[in-house]
């Protein structure tokens, strides 16, 4: 039970870590107030447990697919947000700037609710079974260790790049991050039939497992997948396009709109 | 224009198998239960290229997850509930499962043999 | 990295934590697959025991304690069985190690074949059972490691709170330096990565004050060297008024200009004898009220000139300062009402105590001064154009700058706010009150 529980338990960690270390160094660039960081906590808290508590009713709406609709309906939501933070952070307008902590909030409350429903019915799940008690707990405290400590690091060291270098990687790994949404979302579909099949790309399982520490790390960073169908590598590059995208869409316009001022002056 | 975009959708649809509900009727059902963290048949066999309905029940009163990397599948099963998760088409070969939950007991595979299992 | 102290001790415990618990991770892998080795070699040797058991003639039981199961078949005939109700074999009859699932439980099983007497030998052993005796044994070893990260999180937080004192100290000191105090920073115990810092600190703050003192003798030298020859040109201008008819517009305009450098000069002098290295402290008792009162009296002439009505209220009050200075303060203050109030207008100076403090209050029917000027009027040379006509009040714009010097020598905080009258301003002076 161990093992499993740190597993399972870092990969929902570090999932989350990743996305709030990310945010919270674009919110510290764009000096806001790093205080949607706890309502994203909270309401991803009380999110998770009432995920949890209804996960059964749902898993049995729409002929048994409730539960990956939902989760990918999540996931695209996500996407969703990070597409217009990467839009309104590059963005040159006040107001956009302004409903930025909101976008954020949200998004790591979705994130959180999705991760931590896991997490409660695993736990949750293992209190029935005294005698795994004990080496559960002490295999969650391990994986929740590495995935929190992976995130500081990540956080302290993205704030250590060159300060140039520190907004665009941001915007990279959110993109990356929006790709990984994308991909689990078609993944989660095709789980219950509403996307179709696709052969299946390529097999690195043998070079990379994906149920490996540094196969969990390149999961939760960049969505890595050892044998991804087409549609999720399509739906990646979508996913990873939106954001990327929308954040050289803010940039350029933020950038004209200043020319367009000194040009007047 | 609005011809257009319509057939766009359908398209898009037909592309994403949305309209792909009428294979329901022909796709194989397998039954898979969850009983004291074990998987009851251990070793499933179903013909290759052909999409398979797996219909898994968890008898057991904790939740169990249907976790597959080769299969690329995941899916929590709560306690005395049952699911649904299609699989395939898959070429031959072994393609291990386990519970995620308790993946010390809970472990199979699932064999795709070549011609038609014999039942 | 906002505190250097919070980000040291977040990264040093995420890299430890990190380290230490993958470090654990691969330790109970390895200890898990040794375990395995042994429960394995274990089920090998059980059966190689039974094989050599069977070969003669059966016996009941291996050992009762045994959490092992094992079968024995010849053919398709159970021969013995121990651990299992069931008749069925455990697995197939394939010889090696396997899993399988049986009666309920998965297994381990290894299958044996006694080539020698054609026995089948099937000993087999629960997972969950062999799971959990390995388990219980490592995750106790892993346990201490997990409870060790918020010991080691509170020593590093200690040590590193620790090394950054001489860091704190020296800004706790420069925080603490009165504006005027350019005297050298001194850290007990100078560490070498802060000696540069403190040197080049303490460099400055004596270029500094080379500096201030070079501006402050400047200014004062070049007034006190103005006043005789303004002294003179006052006497040359009293004789020439006696030959040119008084009423020559421009003889006038030269007095009033003469008047006007006269009074600059004064109160440059007065502003570096406010400075606290010129002012001696020679602090006394003062009743304020009175000193108040003789001020009053000494600028009648002004007020009366503009038929201004001063009065003075409150009681009297007791406080520990210089008299010239506050005086000063006082002629400064009242001259400024008087300056800004129109001709007919209210001047009420109040001195009154409250609890622990001492407050003198100076207000006037003026135009009053918009709440976004407050700053600006204390700066030197500042004058504000707030007349509705544009014209400008004759002044230097160093009263107030006086003012404050003389209330930061008393440790006294100044407060501008509306007048009780209709317009206008009042500016109180809070001291901090002497125990009668």
């Amino acid at each position: 039970m161990f093992l499993n529980s740190v597993v399972l338990i870092l990969q929902e960690i570090l999932e989350a870590a990743l996305l709030i270390s990310i945010l919270l160094v674009l919110s510290r660039q764009l000096q806001l107030s790093a205080r949607w960081f706890a309502t994203g906590m909270i309401l991803g808290g009380i999110g998770a447990f009432i995920l949890s508590v209804n996960l059964a009713t749902i898993s049995e709406w729409l002929d048994y697919a409730g539960q990956e609709i939902l989760i990918a309906g999540i996931m695209i939501a996500v996407l969703g947000l990070l597409t217009l933070i990467g839009l309104y952070s590059t963005s040159a307008l006040w107001a956009s700037r302004h409903s930025l902590p909101y976008l954020m909030s949200i998004c790591v409350a979705l994130a959180l609710s999705r991760e931590g429903a896991e997490i409660v019915i695993y736990l949750g799940g293992i209190l029935n079974h005294q005698e795994s008690v004990q080496p559960t707990f002490t295999g969650a405290g391990i994986g929740a260790g590495i995935g929190l400590s992976a995130g500081v690091l990540l956080y302290f060291g993205l704030l250590s790049l060159p300060a140039r270098w520190i907004f665009c990687t941001c915007i990279l790994l959110l993109a990356l991050i929006g790709g990984t949404m994308a991909s689990q979302a078609t993944l989660l579909l095709t789980q219950v039939d509403w996307v179709a099949y696709s052969p299946v790309l390529w097999d690195s399982s043998i070079w990379l497992p994906e149920d490996s520490i540094p196969g969990h790390l390149l999961y939760a960073l960049v969505g890595y997948e050892a044998t991804p169908s087409l549609f999720q590598a399509i739906a990646y590059g979508i996913g990873f396009l939106l954001v990327s995208i929308s954040a050289t869409l803010g940039y350029l316009n933020h950038f004209r709109s200043r020319r367009k001022n000194t040009g007047e002056k | 224009m609005s011809r257009s975009i319509g057939r766009f959708v359908m398209l898009l649809a037909f592309t994403l198998g949305i309209g792909s509900n009428t294979s329901f009727a022909d796709t194989p059902i397998v039954e898979l239960r969850i009983r004291n963290h074990l998987f009851f048949p251990d070793t499933l066999e179903v013909p290759a290229h052909t999409k398979i309905k797996l219909l898994v029940i968890n008898e057991d009163p904790t939740p169990e997850e249907f976790e597959s990397y080769e299969l690329n599948r995941e899916k929590v099963i709560l306690g005395h509930r049952k699911t649904v998760i299609f699989i395939g088409p898959l070429p031959p070969g072994e393609y291990p499962f386990f519970g995620e939950f308790y993946p010390k007991t809970a472990q199979g595979k699932i064999v795709v043999s070549a011609q038609q299992p014999s039942e | 990295m906002r505190s250097i102290r919070l980000f040291l001790i977040a990264a040093t415990l995420a890299v430890l934590t990190l380290f230490n618990f993958v470090a654990a991770l691969q330790g109970y892998s390895s200890s898990l697959k040794e375990a395995n080795k042994l429960f394995d070699q274990h089920l090998r040797q059980t059966a190689e025991l039974i094989a050599r058991l069977y070969a003669g003639h059966p016996i009941k039981s291996l050992d009762d304690e045994s959490t092992l199961a094992y079968q024995v078949w010849r053919g398709q005939e159970l021969l013995a069985s121990f651990g299992i109700e069931h008749t069925q074999p455990i697995t197939d009859f394939y010889p090696g190690f396997g899993h399988a699932n049986f009666d309920g439980y998965r297994w381990r099983t290894l299958v044996y074949y006694d080539q020698d007497h054609r026995n089948w030998i099937i000993t087999a052993e629960r997972t969950d059972l062999r799971y959990q005796l390995a388990e219980s044994v490592i995750s106790h070893a892993i346990l201490p490691i997990l409870l060790s990260i918020p010991l080691a999180g509170l020593l590093i937080w200690l040590i590193i709170s620790h090394g950054l004192k001489p860091l704190r100290m020296l800004s706790q000191q420069l925080k603490n330096k009165q504006a005027d105090d350019l005297s050298p920073v001194v850290l007990p115990e100078l560490k070498s990565e802060l000696q540069q810092v403190s040197q080049s600190i303490n460099a400055l703050m004596s270029r500094l004050e080379v500096a201030l003192n070079r501006e402050k003798h400047f200014t004062a030298d070049a007034a006190h060297e103005l006043r005789t020859p303004i002294s003179a040109l006052k006497i040359q201008l009293h004789n020439l008024e006696e030959d040119i008819s008084p009423d020559n517009e421009a003889f006038q305009q030269l007095r009033a200009g003469v008047d006007r450098i006269q009074h600059l000069v004064e109160q440059l002098l007065s502003l570096y004898r406010s400075t606290p290295e010129q002012l001696a402290h020679n602090f006394c008792r003062i009743n304020l009220h009175q000193l108040a009162q003789e001020v009053i009296a000494e600028l009648h002439d002004k007020f009366e000139g503009k038929q201004q009505i001063a009065e003075l209220a409150g009681q009297p009050c007791m406080i520990e300062g210089d008299p010239f200075a506050l005086t000063t303060l006082l002629q400064n203050l009242l001259s400024n009402a008087s300056k800004y109030t129109p001709a007919g207008g209210h001047i009420l100076v109040t001195v009154n105590a409250e609890e622990n403090t001492v407050y003198l209050k100076v207000e006037d029917s003026g135009p009053g001064i918009a709440p976004e000027d407050y700053d600006k009027i204390f700066k030197r040379f500042q004058r504000l154009n707030n007349k509705p006509d544009g014209s400008t009040t004759p002044g230097c714009g160093l009263g107030l700058t006086i003012v404050r010097n003389i209330a930061d020598l008393h440790r006294a905080r100044i407060e501008i706010e509306r007048s009780c009258f209709e317009s206008g301003t009042a500016f109180i002076v809070i001291f901090t009150r002497t125990e009668d």
